[in-house]
């Protein structure tokens, strides 16, 4: 089982915490890459940032959810993204 | 002496009932059942065994096992979750890592938590008005290296000398093991659901042999049940709290659509 090293899943904590980091991965990740001394494979992996690039890479699971929630806006799990999972339930739980 | 009233576990999410609405009807009824369970032993206190998805505790200090010792803890509010403030209970939590300290378990003690999902929902489906103060205990599944079941195991026992030796005579505990079943999260499998084995557990562990169960290795619930999988050490300490007590399924549903086997267990001494 592949692990990504610690660099890379420090740059996605960030990126879920500090606004600066969400910032320039936004719109300079390659000065970001540099900030985290990320390698050449790791940089091609994140670019990408498909589920499979980031299984590849050993990316905690976690880590991936947060990435793609930061990404497109939508927790990923299986083929379909997720939208308030738990909605029906919460309702259900507020009935009297 | 306190006593553990009873041990449950259940998984600590839901998905979207359309895309498996049969399925998700049984499990939204097994976990209110659960809920139901729980209220009607009336305890004093809920101890809610899970895991942080990388919200309060990440991969920059990896605790195994981390207790929360605050008066009160706000949810992170994911998934939607409302974030209503419920009780903990300090003075519990205090003693219990005292408790464990002097028996082995350097136990980590957390002050400033906010609960996500893992926790903040099992905690609204069988805690309904928080009337019952929490005792948050986190195992570190997700850690790069987890626990070990035997550990976990031994743990579970320790809470349940704790209760017994420590707390006073009244004292009613539920504790409530959260997550799981069998799913690959992420993982290059994801989508697989291993009935055999989460059948396995469950059976094993309303049989009154979770100390069986509990000598397996993380690396081979890792293989049999995935990454994420390793929530079913969460039921393996429920299951320690009562050591050796039968139990019965409630409910239990392999569901590829939601790429994880769910399900729930009831243990009363």
């Amino acid at each position: 089982m592949t692990q990504a090293a610690y660099r890379v899943h420090r740059l996605i904590q960030d990126l879920n915490r500090d606004q600066r980091v969400a910032k320039a991965f936004a719109t300079d990740p390659e000065a970001l890459f540099d900030e985290y001394g990320l390698e050449a494979n790791e940089r091609a992996h994140l670019r990408e940032g498909t589920p499979k690039a980031l299984m590849e890479l050993g990316v905690h699971p976690n880590l991936q959810m947060k990435f793609f929630k930061l990404k497109t806006g939508l927790a990923k799990a299986g083929a379909g993204g997720l939208k308030g999972p738990l909605d029906a339930y919460l309702r259900d739980l507020e009935r009297p | 002496m306190g006593q553990v009233v009873g041990a449950f576990a259940m998984s600590h999410v839901l998905f979207e009932p359309d895309k498996a609405p049969h399925k998700a009807a049984r499990v939204w009824a097994g976990m209110r059942e659960i809920g139901r369970r729980v209220g009607a032993l009336s305890p004093d206190l809920l101890v809610l065994v899970t895991n942080d998805h990388l919200n309060n505790f990440n991969l920059a200090l990896q605790a195994p096992f981390i207790v929360g010792v605050a008066d009160e803890y706000t949810p992170l509010g994911d998934m939607g979750i409302p974030k209503t403030p419920f009780r903990g209970n300090r003075l519990f939590a205090d003693q219990l890592t005292r408790f464990a300290a002097a028996r082995g378990f350097d136990v980590a003690r957390a002050e400033e938590i906010r609960p996500d999902h893992g926790l903040a929902f099992p905690n609204l489906v069988v805690n309904p008005g928080n009337r019952v103060p929490v005792l948050p205990l986190y195992i570190g599944v997700g850690n790069d290296i987890p626990p070990t079941p035997k550990r976990v195991w031994q743990l579970g026992q320790v809470l349940r000398a704790f209760i017994e030796q420590q707390r006073p005579s009244s004292e009613r505990v539920v504790v409530l093991g959260a997550g799981g079943l069998s799913h690959w999260l992420c993982e290059p499998e994801e989508g697989r659901v291993n009935e055999a084995f989460d059948r396995m557990v469950i059976s094993m562990l309303v049989s009154g042999r979770g100390e069986e169960l509990a000598a397996l290795s993380a690396d081979q619930i890792r293989a049999e049940a995935g990454r994420s999988g390793l929530e079913t050490m969460h039921w393996i300490f429920a299951a320690a709290t009562l050591g050796g007590s039968r139990g019965e399924q409630v409910f239990y549903e392999p569901i590829p659509e939601w790429i994880t086997g769910m399900g729930g267990i009831a243990i009363i001494p």
